[in-house]
């Protein structure tokens, strides 16, 4: 299993974005789904971060207008949400989880590793763009500690040797 | 209608009334922070708790509506007291102790809740540092508000307010948790047609108004009930001043007209009270102006009124009802006179009431629907060119701000022609032709009645007395001709009211039935005689409308 790299989409259509017709319709499918329109905000926030790889304050003022609500509410609701990325991703964010299973586990350990090798703290990138260190609460898979979360997968049973094969592997993904 | 006691006292309310409101009609005051009366209840701040008897848990004020029978307590309650005692603690846990030098002190509902719910205790749990947000202290987050966000309790009232209010959802949450802030989408500034109420409904110092930070302690400022001269949508709103300067409008709660808002454009019309460039009364001898005492310039004017063919008198949407009806009486019907009053449009203005309804009015003036109801002659810029054409006599300009055509080049040739006196307080180009300048005292200083343009006849008072009547103080012998304006006597100048001057006139004139000494007085008389003011009185519309000081302190506050 290889996991995908994020696709961050260019600067120049991220400022003021318009929704192409393939993304207009999928909006509209899911807000068919909802009751109202501001409860469609969360899964038309996701198809925009999987559209654009992030949620820009082009993004916040398009599907702000789309479901007819205010700029300010839909960036309120963005800040709240930790998993919308409101600055340009790296390809692969690693989500380490600090919490108590994987830290009795291993997990500090391996938050100690990753800074150490990628020369980054929590919140930030590698300079070539390609990693980026979080630091998230329970992923859920305490049985399987310690976990990192790597754009959409799991990776599990971690220990710092496999942890740099991984690396290596993302990185010839690439 | 239910029947409910709370700490006793039995109270009959309306349905779905709230037990703040309930208590406060018994007259007993719940605290809140978060619960406004024209807004959604959200119930965040909790130090509204009371205790009902039958439930075991307490119950908040705000969410819980009065039902029949029910039995409160809420100010006699050890338990909600403690609780309230408790809510105290967390929200003084990370607010500033900056009291000195935060502008809300004296008017803030968390200094005044700790002082009443901390009974004396103010004890705090906290040994941490206080949560602070660098770079959130000092932001001016649109052009009249501030930021200090360290101060905030997080009760949402601006952001309901933009949202439920002024419609423009312009304020949000940000983060989460314990680093939640207010802000605009992308560092947007807030503006906001009327942004400064979102500084009126914060109950702390979060959001100030950048106009009024700093320029007085809220203790020092005395409150005089008035009406906005902004427009005719006639917004209640108080003066608030202190030694003879007005230093801020604040809303006055009135459901038909402004709920409890103001408008910025109104609110930052404070300002313009304080200007005062003419003085004395002038009187142009020989193309120089020279000082004149009252007496000796209303003398003159008698004279120059009674022999004047024809007598052209300009009144003005501005004036109060008492004065425009004293100069119909007088100039109309006591001397013959022409008068009208000009008017134009101006930008459109916006005021939502207590029901959620925009009143809209693309009308300046806050009094031409009683310049209409009084029967006077209401023009537009052309009609006033045309009334002003021709003939010498005399033309009098009871308001030199009555239409912006009065400034211009046509209408300045046009007043050469024959003789002017003209009445005014700011720099003003009639200034030039006049043959008699006279003082005219600012909506401060005057008293009377305006007509709004839902047609309510609204009463404003007079914050201070006009300026030069006071010549003694306590300290000693003070002359009006004080050398500053900010002086503690007030400024200098004998700048009169309308209607003194013209109750005045009419004494030099023999009019004796016109020779009336107080608005009060005239507004009698006007409702002995004037279809559009029969059966109403002065003293309901002149006197305190509200024994709620505590209410309108609380959430405007």
């Amino acid at each position: 299993m290889t996991t995908c790299p994020l696709v961050v989409a260019p600067p120049e259509t991220t400022a003021n974005v318009t929704f192409d017709k393939t993304m207009d319709d999928r909006i509209g499918e899911v807000m068919r789904r909802y009751p109202t329109r501001r409860a469609a905000l969360l899964p038309v926030l996701w198809l925009c971060q999987e559209r654009f790889g992030w949620i820009s304050p082009g993004v916040i003022s398009a599907v702000a207008e789309r479901l007819g609500d205010s700029p300010a509410f839909v960036d309120g609701v963005v800040s709240f949400y930790t998993m919308y990325h409101t600055s340009p991703p790296a390809r692969y964010v690693l989500q380490v989880c600090t919490t108590l299973s994987c830290s009795v586990c291993g997990g500090r350990e391996l938050v100690e590793h990753l800074k150490a090798k990628l020369g980054v703290g929590f919140g930030e990138k590698t300079p070539d763009g390609s990693f980026q260190l979080v630091g998230v609460q329970c992923l859920g898979a305490c049985g399987n500690a310690p976990v990192i979360q790597v754009n959409d997968d799991y990776y599990e049973n971690l220990t710092p040797q496999r942890l740099d094969a991984m690396l290596d592997e993302l990185r010839e993904g690439r | 209608m239910p029947k409910l006691t709370i700490d006793g006292r039995e109270v009959e309310v309306a349905a779905r009334t709230n037990l703040i409101e309930a208590a406060r009609a018994a007259g007993i005051a719940i605290p809140y922070f978060c619960y406004h009366p024209y807004m959604t209840v959200v119930g965040q701040c909790r130090i509204c708790m009371v205790e009902i008897e039958g439930q075991p848990r307490l119950a908040l004020g705000c969410a819980t509506s009065a039902t029949d029978g029910m039995v409160v307590k809420a100010e006699t309650s050890e338990r909600a007291k403690e609780a309230r005692e408790a809510v105290m603690e967390f929200l003084l846990a990370n607010h500033p102790l900056d009291c000195p030098v935060c502008d809300q002190a004296g008017e803030c509902l968390l200094q005044d809740h700790s002082m009443r719910e901390q009974r004396g205790t103010f004890t705090s749990h906290m040994a941490e540092t206080r949560r602070t947000f660098p770079g959130y202290e000092r932001r001016l987050l649109g052009p009249h508000i501030v930021q200090n966000q360290n101060r905030c309790i997080h009760c949402s009232r601006c952001i309901r307010f933009t949202s439920e209010i002024s419609e423009t959802a312009a304020l949000t949450y940000k983060s989460r948790g314990n680093s939640m802030f207010i802000d605009t989408f992308s560092g947007e500034a807030f503006d906001d047609p009327m942004s400064a109420c979102a500084a009126d409904v914060c109950p702390v110092g979060a959001l100030t108004v950048r106009e009024f930070r700093f320029r007085k302690r809220a203790w020092k400022l005395r409150s005089t009930p008035s009406i906005c001269p902004g427009c005719s949508i006639g917004c209640n709103i108080f003066i608030d001043h202190h030694e003879r300067e007005v230093h801020r409008f604040t809303p006055r709660e009135n459901p038909a007209i402004n709920a409890t808002w103001l408008c910025d454009y109104g609110r930052f019309l404070a300002d313009s009270l304080n200007e005062q460039t003419y003085l004395y009364p002038q009187h142009r001898k020989a193309g120089r102006l020279v000082r004149a005492g009252w007496s000796e310039a209303l003398a003159a004017l008698a004279l120059e009124v009674r022999a004047a063919r024809p007598l052209r008198v300009v009144a003005s949407a501005n004036l109060s009802n008492e004065a425009l009806f004293l100069a119909r009486e007088l100039f109309g019907h006591h001397l013959r006179g022409d008068l009208v009053v000009p008017v134009t449009t101006g930008e459109q203005r916006r005021m939502k009431n207590g029901r959620g309804e925009w009143l809209q009015a693309t009308d300046p003036y806050p009094n031409s629907l009683g310049a209409r109801r009084l029967g006077l002659n209401v023009v537009d810029g052309d009609g006033l060119s045309r009334f002003l054409y021709g003939g010498s006599g005399l033309t009098l300009i009871l308001d030199a701000e009555a239409h912006p055509f009065l400034a211009g080049a046509e209408a300045l040739q046009l007043l050469r022609v024959g003789a002017t006196a003209v009445w005014l307080r700011r720099e003003h180009p009639l200034a030039g032709v006049a043959g008699w300048l006279l003082p005219a005292a600012s909506l401060a200083s005057d008293e009377g009645t305006f007509t709004a343009s839902t047609g309510a006849v609204q009463h404003f008072a007079a914050a201070f007395s006009p300026p030069g009547t006071v010549r003694r103080m306590p300290t000693g012998a003070m002359s009006p001709e004080c050398p500053t304006i900010a002086s503690p006597w007030g400024p200098p100048g004998e700048a009169r009211p309308l209607w003194l001057v013209l109750t005045a006139l009419a004494r030099e004139l023999g009019a004796s039935n016109l020779d009336l000494a107080s608005p009060a007085e005239v507004f009698t008389l006007m409702a002995r005689t004037e279809r559009a003011f029969a059966g109403l009185e002065w003293e309901p519309l002149g006197g305190l409308q509200r024994d709620e000081s505590l209410r309108e302190r609380q959430h405007v506050g």
